[in-house]
């Protein structure tokens, strides 16, 4: 640990000020919460809102796991892991079952998580309205009036203009009723796993400066119509060709000498450990 | 030079702070911040450690009951001491002051519901009472004992039935530091 730094980095005042956003967040799930994102040595848009969560949270008695598409040997994953070490002293792991913190770009683990884990997910458009609104102010009020009128007829327009809906990652979800909200850029396949989870999710966005939270045991239902149903990707057909997995994300991947199709699971983590039963 | 406390503002503060959001979290859960308020000092010690977790300059607060803890929350959190109705924080340390601390405690706007107050309340007494709590955090519904205080802190809030999601955030806590929240969109069953 370097103690030329505060403890995780960031100054006393600045961990308080995201730790009352943080309580704000999750006593009214689903709402962006405003606060003043703080520089970080690496730049906005890398997961700055992520990472100042984390570093609000984290202390000596956590275990940090940080992935990256999945992936906890990505150069994003890795910075970031070295970064929050370098400044706690936190154990890092891999394995989704031995960390009580993880942070993450775009994926949900694979692994089901407990209730005393913590996933942060870095965000970069908090905002489900941005696509049909582009003023702050108006989705503050539309949010305020429940005013959802527009996300519904964009998706009713992807329907009608492709038969199904088209969005693949940041499937906006209604939670409890009230908030629509973004669930960052997962893959829908993981939007199913917010619903009644053990676990907290904390989602943070430093370019945008909003935090916003699910608590365990949510109700988040993905919108849909009710004569057409929400459907997650659907992988049927396919599996890891390094651990056989069927039921976890993959990502496709395409070999340009030989024109194969290859498919792995995203999750390298749950991948490595299915190999090593 | 004389010593008031050993409460770590880096350790203690991240300590007692994962507790609350635990407890924020998991309504109805009961943890304990007593470790921490262990640290400190004077009749409401646990009070003066979610001040010192919670509050700075940037944020204002209030209390009802404890004559104490006001100075010591501003002597420690340099946060500027306002009326109930302006206050972000309440830490209310006489249960007969509920009443007046529920009338006038911010709930919010519907466009900004986070301006809203969050406040602690000396939970005293046996617990004696059945409660049934539902809502986010909550694995179908949970039945807990409470003290007739906390029943009471409950009612007073449903009675000033706030339009979700405006409202106000509840922390129950016991002169030991035993403490449990409630947050806005829980709800009492029965």
């Amino acid at each position: 640990m370097n103690d030329n730094y505060n403890y995780a980095f960031l100054d006393e005042g600045s961990k308080r000020e995201i730790r009352r956003s943080i309580l704000k967040a999750v006593a009214i799930p689903g709402y962006q919460v405003p606060f003043g994102s703080r520089e970080l040595p690496i730049g906005r848009g890398w997961g700055t809102g992520g990472i100042q969560l984390t570093l609000s949270l984290i202390g000596p008695a956590d275990t940090l796991k940080v992935i990256d598409q999945g992936s906890d040997e990505s150069v994003n994953a890795v910075n970031i892991k070295k970064f929050v070490k370098m400044c706690t002293g936190v154990p890092c792991t891999t394995r989704t079952q031995d960390a009580t913190l993880i942070q993450t770009r775009h994926r949900v683990p694979e692994i089901p998580m407990r209730n005393d884990q913590i996933l942060v997910l870095q965000v970069p458009i908090p905002e489900p309205l941005r696509i049909v609104e582009p003023k702050e102010e108006v989705t503050k009020r539309m949010h305020a009036e429940m005013d959802y009128a527009p996300i519904w007829l964009q998706l009713y327009e992807s329907l009608v203009k492709y038969g199904k809906v088209t969005i693949s990652s940041e499937y906006p979800c209604a939670v409890e009723d009230r908030y629509i909200m973004n669930p960052s850029p997962i893959p829908k396949f993981d939007n199913p796993k917010l619903h009644q989870a053990q676990c907290l999710y904390l989602f943070g966005a430093g370019r945008e400066k909003k935090i916003y939270a699910i608590p365990p045991y949510t109700k988040v239902v993905s919108l849909a119509f009710d004569d057409v149903p929400f459907e997650k990707e659907s992988f049927a057909g396919k599996k890891c060709r390094l651990c056989g997995s069927t039921d976890t994300y993959l990502d496709e991947i395409f070999d340009s000498a030989t024109g194969e199709r290859y498919y792995q699971c995203s999750d390298t983590s749950y991948c490595k450990e299915v190999r090593s039963r | 030079m004389k010593q008031l406390h050993t409460f770590h503002e880096v350790y203690d503060s991240q300590k007692a702070f994962r507790l609350i959001l635990e407890g924020m979290a998991n309504p109805g859960r009961k943890l304990s911040l007593g470790e921490t308020a262990g640290k400190l000092y004077g009749k409401s010690p646990e009070m003066l450690a979610a001040a010192m977790t919670l509050c700075d300059s940037s944020v204002s607060f209030c209390c009802l009951g404890d004559q104490e803890l006001p100075e010591q929350i501003r002597l420690h959190t340099h946060s500027p001491q306002f009326p109930a109705n302006e206050a972000d924080f309440l830490f209310i340390t006489d249960p007969s002051q509920m009443e007046a601390a529920f009338s006038q405690a911010k709930c919010g706007t519907l466009e900004n519901p986070h301006a809203s107050a969050t406040l602690f309340i000396r939970d005293t007494g046996p617990e004696t009472e059945k409660l049934r709590l539902s809502g986010p955090g909550i694995k179908d519904s949970l039945e807990c004992f409470v003290s007739e205080t906390a029943r009471r802190a409950l009612s007073l809030r449903d009675a000033q039935n706030y339009e979700y999601p405006q409202g106000v955030d509840l922390v129950l806590i016991k002169p030991d530091g035993t403490f449990f929240c409630v947050p806005r969109l829980v709800r009492k069953e029965g």
